[in-house]
């Protein structure tokens, strides 16, 4: 396991040097940056050219882009990300709060996303082509198919405005609620199916069939022989959906005003703060590869079929 | 033959690859339950109910669209950092009454020297800071040197140009000193850009002040969550400069919350549960409480913004003065401010907003053009850009095909859908794109664009002179003598009613030369929950913090 | 049951395609599916019969009506019939499905075949690549695409495409590598089959099966993408009717003009719906094991 782990980290440092690369080479394409974008249209060009000059100097700017790849580089190694250009305070002040809060978000959206997914896969193999059944998937369904922004703002109002359970704006934790609800009841849909087939397959084998004969009771199969399988499954699944759920909760994050880093990278590309924007390629980066090899060990370490090849 | 299926989960073969899995497992402890428990973990549970903001008697809770970048006025311009800093924590020397005119507010008197590049300010005393440091000529001075200060990177320092520095002559008296004469720095004075900091708490903050101002003004910062609200709190030594305060005394309030909000949905639905107490809203937002007794709707019709489209003067044919004049005609401007603001504001004629001193109504309306698509067309026409089958217009084998760019908003967004149609009614097709700010801007001062559509807000008509003496703001506009000699001597005129009158000719000579269209000035609108007593704004648009009261009810 | 007496042969010779077909309808979700797509298809080959107004005609004295007999949608923010509108989305809605899955499954088995056909090197190259690709924030790069090259559909499009090959390629390469153990495999290489012809001619017709299957359920994910990018200003541009577009556009007006927002909503729910039943049904049909 030591050597498997230690060749993953290796593995990963090439991705994340090749992700640094493209960052600096998008940055140098693109064409304006914080301190014209900040700018421009407050005062004449004469007069900014001066402002403009002193804040590319103090950010390196000016500069071609591998030259900006190396002291960024060396400055990472010091544990320095840099300060943002348009809020003039240290990257890791505004990051770090947004970070915890998306990680907050994600797993509320995951915890629910499993409860309810595994459930209802639950019920409909248990229950396989009965009303239940297609219920069930029809739900499930219905989950993927629905714009994620949409499904929040009809959220906002069928419970703020409508049903007035909550606060337009909820402050303290019960905040979470309706944005989890919204990112975990359109995951659980995947987590449902999956569960379902293998549900359905593991009750088919043959040994389950022997245990049934013997008077095993059905309940007791599905929990201590299908569920575990299926669980099994749905954590390669959520390895698949960690990237959509860190970076793509955007959407809900905007719509509900959950101050994550989804919202910040939008703002941050919108205010050309591209000292912002390589902080949050790389936390996002670095969280996506620790996440997958996260799932892939406690995969492996779940099955003990699994082979490790180090 | 068909192969073994793929499990219908792709399962991703990691870097090292894991191996096939096509085994289940026999006995293992449950631990992804475990898991999901672990990541759901929230921060301690509190029992106060989320309704709990609905606002004590004591205090408000108003909202501000954005989250300010920082709250220093020397390092930030933008229209929500000068509205938080205006309205409840800095003040300035001078504010403007309801004509427009500079009016005495920490500052007692002033002085302009003979020749115009001097003024001394007498300042009133008994004035200081919310951290007990007193405000004094010192004060103001750090102000300026930190502005004029080419590594604060201010950009107030443009807007005050031809100031070259700031002296204490005495502990109550500053002096001005200017390389040439600058009619609009009294107006500009009045703007949250040059209210004042204390010299202390910058000296100490460093880099953090921007987190933490102290000024003068009947409210004091308590504190800042990033990205959802602002607190302020009752400055218990105010003491009240401003006669034109309708409130001589402390603040009524304890304490005022602003909450940003972003999402204009929310923000009406904010205003029903009483979460928010003062709200600015869109036209269509604010429907709902239109006619509704609980609330009261204040419409700013001193508004001083401007919509107007401009051209890529160096190309043809938009450097041609008659070509400009039938776009023009060929707009509907009341259509575009129902479309794009649900036809709350005025169309605009002029280069001013109605809410700008020296606005001159009389000439907007004798040089402007109204709606009058035939018009329109026949002097497309006589231009030689004609139509086969009324289809499109050509000339020469070139067809009316152009751009209109502008900045990604609804509002331009709708009104540029209006403006398409408008176009393709005389036989002018017209691709009309949007992008952000960061992106638009620069981008005018390539050639790939035709027409624009786009917005200022000032309180001066120096306006005009940043925009359009030539070259102008995107460097376009070919030198016009009308024009510029107009513009300088309106910025060089100190007497107010003379520089009244230049300033109509300068918008006469604007008007005159189709160099933009001017097309509307949007009123923003607030609504106030009826408890809420005692909001108003002042002629820059600043609220009087100071008057606000909730009425217990 | 038949009791024809003809000279009929022992095995009825029945087409492949007609087994499908019977196949099809007798599964409800692909047959319910299948009716969908042909409802959206329908409307966008006829979008100038079926809708009632011009879809680009604005009136701005008539924004924001509620349904009404004239518009049964009611109109949008700038006044055009929102039913026309969501008539001629059905274009738009088809063309990214369409553009976006193209490229997406051609790069994406392209890559897959050469990671798992391919030598120990490609594959690991290959495979590096696509992490680097997920690794990126997604969002990221699309804003950054809208900053260089401006807000327009085919950016969109490929946007979307470019998004979903890693998924493809996994998939493919997965099915490879377990097709490549396979006996007839072996078979064909110790005849002397070269790589390519051993990938484009023997794994490759194998492995179309599980990429069905995944493009069956990955396609309409695009769809919701390609929605998502319409947030952030990529995609289709104005006026024309695309309903991420318009929904995004709209969702300022949700408690004021709710039919503005719910339009263009119910639209795209409902075609991605009908993408995901006839997906699911095609899966029963084709791999019924999983």
């Amino acid at each position: 396991m030591g050597r498997y782990l230690i060749r993953r980290l290796l593995l990963a440092a090439p991705v994340v040097v090749g992700i640094l690369l493209i960052t600096f080479l998008i940055k140098a394409a693109v064409p304006t940056d914080a301190v014209t974008a900040m700018y421009q249209g407050q005062m004449s060009e004469k007069d900014a050219a001066q402002a403009i000059a002193a804040l590319q100097a103090k950010f390196h700017l000016d500069l071609p882009w591998y030259q900006q790849l190396l002291i960024y580089g060396r400055d990472l190694l010091h544990g320095d990300l840099g300060e943002s250009i348009r809020l003039r305070r240290p990257v890791m002040d505004e990051i770090g709060f947004r970070y915890v809060n998306t990680l907050l978000l994600t797993g509320a959206a995951l915890a629910i996303a499993l409860v309810v997914g595994v459930t209802t896969g639950v019920v409909a193999a248990a229950k396989r082509n009965t009303w239940l059944d297609v219920t069930a998937t029809a739900i499930g369904l219905f989950g993927i198919s629905m714009p994620a922004f949409f499904f929040g703002l009809l959220l906002i109002l069928v419970v703020s405005v409508w049903l007035k359970l909550l606060p337009v704006v909820p402050h303290g934790p019960i905040a979470i609620l309706l944005p989890a609800l919204s990112l975990g009841l359109i995951e659980a849909a995947p987590i449902s199916r999956v569960t379902r087939t293998s549900m359905i397959d593991v009750l088919r084998r043959d040994y389950i069939r022997a245990a049934r004969a013997r008077g095993a009771g059905e309940l007791s199969l599905i929990l201590r022989h299908g569920l575990p399988n299926a669980l099994l499954v749905v954590l390669t699944v959520v390895g698949l959906q960690i990237g959509n759920l860190l970076g793509g909760a955007f959407i809900i994050e905007t719509i509900f005003s959950w101050h994550g880093i989804g919202e910040l990278a939008v703002n941050s590309i919108k205010w050309r703060d591209f000292t912002l924007t390589q902080a949050i390629i790389l936390v996002s980066a670095l969280s996506y590869l620790f996440l997958n090899l996260a799932v892939d060990v406690l995969y492996a370490w779940l099955d003990p079929r699994v082979e490790i090849q180090a | 033959m068909r192969p073994t299926s793929v499990s219908n989960v792709q399962i991703p073969e990691g870097a090292a690859g894991l191996g096939k899995v096509n085994a289940m497992l026999t006995r293992r402890r449950l631990l992804i339950s475990s898991l999901a428990a672990a990541g759901a973990t929230a921060g301690p549970l509190t029992l106060a109910s989320p309704f709990a903001r609905a606002g004590a008697p004591g205090s408000a809770n108003i909202r501000i669209e954005i989250d300010p970048e920082g709250l220093y006025n020397v390092q930030s311009i933008s229209l929500i950092v000068s509205n938080v800093l205006g309205g409840y924590l800095l003040e300035r020397l001078v504010y403007l009454d309801e004509k427009g005119e500079p009016k005495p507010w920490l500052a007692e008197s002033w002085e302009t020297s003979d020749d115009g590049k001097m003024i001394t300010f007498k300042l009133k005393p008994g004035k200081t800071f919310h951290d007990g440091t007193p405000f004094n000529a010192e004060a103001v001075k750090f102000l300026f040197d930190t502005i004029l200060d080419p590594n604060s990177a201010s950009p107030s320092k443009g807007i005050i140009g031809p100031l070259e520095k700031v002296d204490a002559v005495d502990d109550m008296t500053v002096r001005f000193t200017f390389s040439k004469p600058f009619a609009p720095f009294l107006g500009l004075l009045g703007q949250s850009f040059f209210g004042f900091n204390s010299p202390t708490a910058v000296k100490a903050a460093g880099s953090a002040y921007a987190r933490h101002p102290v000024g003068t003004g009947p409210f004091m910062f308590k504190s800042w969550t990033p990205g959802t609200e602002v607190v302020v709190v009752r400055n218990p030594n105010f003491k009240q400069f401003r006669p034109d305060a309708a409130n001589q005394g402390l603040p009524y309030l304890d304490s005022i919350t602003l909450r940003v909000m972003t999402e204009e949905g929310v923000v009406a639905s904010a205003l029903q549960t009483g979460e928010l107490d003062v709200a600015s809203l869109t036209a269509d937002a604010m429907k709902p409480f239109d006619g509704d007794a609980g609330y009261v709707i204040i419409t700013d019709k001193h508004a001083k913004n401007l919509m107007f489209m401009e051209f890529d003067y160096k190309k043809a044919p938009f450097s041609d003065l008659k070509f400009r004049e039938a776009i023009s005609y060929a707009i509907d401007r009341a259509g575009v401010l129902q479309a794009a603001f649900g036809g709350d504001g005025a169309v605009a004629q002029g280069p001013l907003s109605r809410g700008i001193p020296g606005y001159d109504d009389a000439v907007a309306t004798q040089f402007g053009t109204p709606y009058d698509p035939a018009k329109a067309k026949a002097i497309l026409d006589s231009l030689g850009w004609v139509s086969k089958d009324g289809g499109v217009r050509s000339k020469d084998g070139v067809p009316a095909h152009f751009t209109v760019r502008s900045y990604a908003d609804g509002t331009t967004e709708r009104g540029l859908a209006v403006i398409q149609a408008n176009l393709a009614a005389v036989g002018i097709q017209v691709d009309v794109g949007t992008s952000d700010w960061g992106s638009f801007y620069p981008t005018l001062l390539k050639p790939d664009w035709d027409m624009d559509l786009n917005r200022w807000t000032w309180s001066d008509p120096s306006v005009m002179s940043q925009l359009f003496r030539s070259p102008g703001h995107r460097q376009l506009l070919p030198p016009n003598p009308a024009i510029d000699s107009a513009l300088d001597a309106a910025d060089g005129e100190l007497d107010f009613k003379k520089r009244m009158q230049d300033v109509s000719d300068a918008q006469k000579a604007i008007i005159e030369d189709r160099l933009i269209l001017p097309i509307l000035t949007d009123w923003p609108i607030t609504v106030t929950r009826k408890a809420v007593e005692g909001y108003h704004l002042d002629y820059l648009g600043y609220v009087y913090a100071g008057d606000l009261k909730i009425a217990a009810d | 049951m038949s009791a024809a007496l003809e000279d009929a042969p022992q095995f009825e010779a029945e087409s492949r395609l007609a087994q499908f077909a019977a196949r099809f309808l007798a599964n409800h979700s692909a047959a319910f599916g299948g009716l969908i797509l042909l409802l959206l298809i329908v409307c966008a080959a006829f979008a100038p019969l079926i809708a009632p107004h011009d879809p680009l005609a604005i009136n701005p004295v008539m924004r924001l009506r509620p349904p009404s007999a004239e518009h049964w949608f009611g109109t949008d923010e700038v006044g055009r019939d929102l039913l026309s509108r969501i008539v001629y989305g059905c274009r738009y809605f088809l063309l990214i499905c369409f553009v976006a899955a193209s490229i997406s499954a051609s790069s994406g088995t392209l890559l897959g075949l050469i990671a798992g056909a391919g030598s120990p090197l490609a594959d690991g190259l290959v495979m590096r690549l696509m992490d680097v690709m997920l690794a990126f924030p997604y969002i990221l790069l699309v804003l950054v695409v809208v900053a260089i090259l401006g807000p327009s559909l085919w950016t969109g499009m490929i946007a979307v495409g470019v998004a979903g090959i890693p998924g493809y390629a996994r998939v493919v390469r997965a099915a490879v590598l377990t097709v490549r153990r396979e006996d007839y495999v072996e078979g064909a290489r110790v005849l002397g089959a070269s790589r390519a012809q051993i990938m484009f001619g023997t794994v490759l017709p194998n492995v179309l099966s599980p990429l069905i299957v995944y493009l069956s359920f990955a396609t309409p994910l695009a769809a919701l993408l390609a929605s998502a990018l319409s947030f952030v200003g990529l995609g289709a541009q104005p006026p024309a009717p695309e309903w991420g577009a318009m929904l995004v556009n709209s969702r300022t007006f949700l408690f004021s003009a709710w039919w503005a927002v719910a339009a263009p909503g119910t639209a795209l729910f409902f075609a991605i719906f009908g993408l995901n039943l006839l997906g699911n049904g095609l899966r029963d049909i084709i791999d019924p094991q999983s």
